[in-house]
């Protein structure tokens, strides 16, 4: 059982990139779908349909950088060797992992889908891009809120 | 600063000079032309012009849109865009347009376009002929005894799967019942590699032509359809069909040539003439908005205060048959709006166009905004090192390009003024290409951390509590604004019971938990306990003001008090200032850890560290950017305008010159 607690926490840093990655790729891939429909009516909205497709990708993003902010702790980046860690200290790094990973898989389906139907509003009114814009970042709020949430408890897990 | 005083402008002309007042009117690019129901329900007694101009328009964008394809562009459009665009007068463009025969350019290239068309359809038809006579090729009679036939003999041709084979040659072989009146034919092929299926032929005595095509079919073999032109023996076919296709092939390079030639020589003119046609189509279009008697013309428009001498100027040296009125809008007419800001303020009326523009006679919120999307935009970035390169491709982009169009221009300024709040916050929060001091030059860590006001990284509720206390002000101000805004039209009772109730109770708030966690004297507490009481019933009885009954009063009471946690979720909306900043340090952080992770690879290792950190700064730069630029937008339009602002009018849209591929000098 000795290296339970680095277990754990590895477990939670892996949940952290993977399932905000699956939510940010589906949510782009939602995306991209109604951008390329839009493409084939009006290719020159390709600038605008890229930004809106981009926004759910951010979640992936947060997620990433939660993983890396992980390993860093654990000393598992440059040739330091990892800190030694019991289970309760590697439970602590696996919730703090929750928020970002539960929150980004799901906001980013449906920031997707929000940025999927801004897409369509662009189609028909190009003026209102900035609206267009606006509306899947109300969703983004939640990731970026679970994000500050994991951050803050990393911050406290003490290790080492 | 704000919103620009416009004059109604009532325009009386003969009708001999209505195309110049049209032209006037157009390139001063400052005049809106009021459509009004009464008059567009009138009958037009003059010619707008409107049938021919829509003509050439649908003639013009029929040529841009098939010979772009096939034209090489000087100008790349990107540099169109940014104002690259060759300098034409009105009357260059006229002379053209008179002097271009559209109509017959676009039969040429609809001609030519129309044979590239049949040229294909016949190439993929011969190719396909050309692979049903591939596998014809063991057949070694002329073709015509398939096709045609002769009194008395006939052929079909066909594939068979090979486990159906032998079932075939029982049938119709050597040795079957119809062998005197009928012939097979089999494909040779490799045994050691036997393919699914191979071609197989019969030639029969028409004699018996149902019984064998039925049992040829029965025994698995499927027809081939062989077009009807093939007479001769397969080979000879072949080679024929082998010279034609060479020849379409000829034939389709010189239509392309053609095509290529074409829009080659007519590109330019055309594009030049797409702007001056659509020009015209939008110039016909407005004035047909116009009123006209017999002989007089009349024509509304809107017109900035400090246009209208220019104008007048201009359309008095037209001649004596005019007469020009200016008028300020009644209170009952809602003019357009048109922002007003100078200098510093301007980049940002895009925000608040994107939004919504103000109401004519509303609050002009860029001004406020300004300073704060500014602030939180750097906040949210957050990186010297990512401004100084923003800041750096701004000055190239400036230096390449001398004539970028105005609205282009302001919104990469928007990004400039914005690229110096993100050097400052990247200053104090001791952040430069993420931690690249740190892991590169640690020289310069003294001097880093020197300049350095806060730490994300190690304190982060410090930066929490700033960006709280930013949104705090942010919101107050929002607050003080729409007091001010209702004092103005004399509602002060909706002032103070809606905003500065609400404003006491917050701030109130706010001093009594700063004094009580001793960060302020302790004096503050009590000023604090007042304020929040006081504005807590102010609330509470401003709620229930109209409500019939003591109980729904109370009731109508606490839940405006309960209205207070939008205002914390407001509030705490403000967390993603810290978190941004934080995601863009952070990354930043990764890049350089990846990049030094890289440069440990013997030999080559330090290129691929290179590599990985420019471009991955390079990714981290627009991807940031995005967000830092969403994100602030994002409190100015959900947190700050839903306080005081709703927006609601239109953007004044003047009449003016379509300068999409020329720049029309006057």
């Amino acid at each position: 059982m000795e290296f339970l607690g680095l277990s754990l926490a590895l477990f939670g840093a892996a949940l952290a990139a993977a399932l905000s990655g699956i939510g940010s790729a589906m949510g782009i891939g939602i995306a991209g779908g109604s951008a390329a429909g839009v493409m084939t009516e009006d290719p020159d909205k390709f600038g605008s349909c890229l930004i809106l497709q981009a926004l759910p990708g951010t979640q992936g993003i947060y997620g990433l950088l939660i993983a890396f902010f992980v390993l860093n702790k654990l000393g598992l980046l440059g040739g330091a060797g990892a800190v030694a860690l019991n289970w309760n200290q590697g439970l602590q790094i696996f919730a703090s992992c929750l928020p970002i990973a539960i929150v980004g898989w799901i906001s980013a389906i449906w920031q997707g889908r929000t940025s999927a139907a801004s897409i369509q509003m662009i189609s028909k009114k190009p003026e209102a891009m900035g609206k267009a814009i606006i509306l899947p970042a109300m969703v983004e709020t939640y990731a970026v809120l679970a994000l500050l949430t994991s951050i803050l408890m990393l911050m406290g897990v003490q290790v080492g | 600063m704000g919103v620009s005083k416009l004059k109604k402008a009532e325009l009386y002309y003969h009708k001999s000079v209505h195309d110049e007042v049209a032209a006037v009117l157009q390139e001063s690019g400052s005049c809106q032309i009021i459509a009004s129901d009464e008059i567009n329900n009138t009958p037009k007694n003059f010619d707008t012009g409107l049938n021919t101009v829509e003509e050439h328009v649908a003639e013009v964008r029929y040529l841009i849109r098939t010979l772009t394809p096939h034209y090489v562009d000087p100008v790349p459009s990107l540099d169109r865009m940014l104002g690259e665009r060759p300098e034409v007068t009105m009357s260059e463009l006229e002379n053209l347009a008179a002097q271009t025969d559209l109509k017959k350019l676009c039969d040429d290239v609809r001609n030519a376009e129309r044979e590239a068309g049949e040229v294909k359809t016949s190439l993929t038809q011969s190719r396909n002929n050309l692979e049903i006579l591939g596998k014809l090729e063991f057949f070694n009679y002329p073709l015509s005894v398939i096709t045609e036939g002769t009194k008395t003999v006939k052929g079909v041709i066909g594939t068979v799967k090979l486990e159906n084979l032998d079932g075939l040659k029982g049938a119709l072989g050597d040795f079957s019942k119809y062998a005197k009146d009928s012939e097979l034919f089999l494909a040779d092929f490799d045994s050691k590699k036997p393919p699914r299926e191979i071609c197989a032929g019969v030639i029969y005595s028409t004699d018996f032509e149902r019984e064998i095509l039925e049992l040829a079919s029965k025994n698995g073999l499927s027809f081939i359809d062989v077009p009807q032109e093939f007479k001769a023996a397969p080979q000879e076919e072949s080679e024929k069909l082998q010279a034609s296709i060479a020849e379409l092939e000829t034939k389709e390079k010189d239509l392309a040539a053609r095509i290529k030639s074409l829009a080659d020589q007519n590109m330019p003119a055309i594009q030049k003439l797409s702007d001056y046609y659509n020009s015209m189509l939008g110039r016909s279009q407005e004035m047909a908005n116009s009123y006209g008697t017999e002989s007089t013309m009349f024509t509304q428009f809107w017109i900035p205060v400090s246009e209208t001498e220019k104008f007048s100027e201009k359309i008095n040296a037209i001649g004596s048959d005019i007469e020009l009125v200016f008028n300020d809008p009644a209170p009952d007419e809602e003019p357009p709006t048109l922002l007003k800001n100078g200098g510093l303020v301007r980049p940002f009326n895009i925000l608040t166009e994107l939004y919504s523009p103000p109401v004519y006679r509303g609050i002009d919120p860029t001004p406020l905004l300004a300073p704060f999307f500014w602030l939180f935009f750097g906040m949210c970035l957050g990186d010297a090192g990512y401004a100084v390169v923003m800041a750096g491709t701004i000055w190239y982009v400036f230096r390449k390009y001398k004539k970028i169009p105005c609205g282009i221009k302001d919104f990469i300024k928007l990004f400039a003024f914005c690229s110096v709040s993100t050097f400052l916050y990247g200053v104090v929060s001791g952040s430069f290409f993420g931690n690249f001091i740190d892991s590169f030059v640690p020289v310069l860590v003294p001097l880093k951390n020197s300049l350095m006001l806060v730490d994300p990284m190690t304190n982060p509720m410090q930066v929490l509590g700033i960006s709280l206390l930013l949104g705090v002000i942010h919101l107050m101000f929002g607050l003080l604004i729409a007091a001010f805004d209702k004092l103005r039209s004399g509602d002060f009772i909706d002032a103070v019971g809606n905003d500065l109730s609400w404003f006491m109770f917050i701030v109130g708030l706010c001093l009594l938990g700063t004094a009580m966690n001793g960060m302020l004297p302790s004096h503050f507490f009590d000023i604090g306990r007042a304020m929040a009481i006081i504005g807590a019933v102010i609330i509470f009885l401003y709620a229930g003001k109209g409500k019939p009954g003591i109980f729904n009063k109370i009731i109508s009471g606490f839940l405006a008090l309960y209205g207070s946690t939008s205002y914390l979720g407001d509030i705490l909306s403000y967390s993603r200032l810290l978190a941004l900043g934080f995601g863009s340090a952070v990354i930043g952080m990764v890049i350089n850890l990846l990049g030094g992770l890289a440069a440990d690879i013997p030999y080559i290792g330090w290129i691929i560290g290179i590599v990985v950190i420019i471009g991955g700064h390079i990714f981290s730069i627009l991807i940031n950017i995005l967000g830092a630029f969403v994100h602030p937008l994002r409190l100015q339009y959900v947190e700050f305008f839903g306080k005081f602002y709703t927006g609601g009018g239109s953007i004044f849209t003047p009449l003016k010159l379509s300068q999409e591929y020329v720049t029309v000098k006057a």
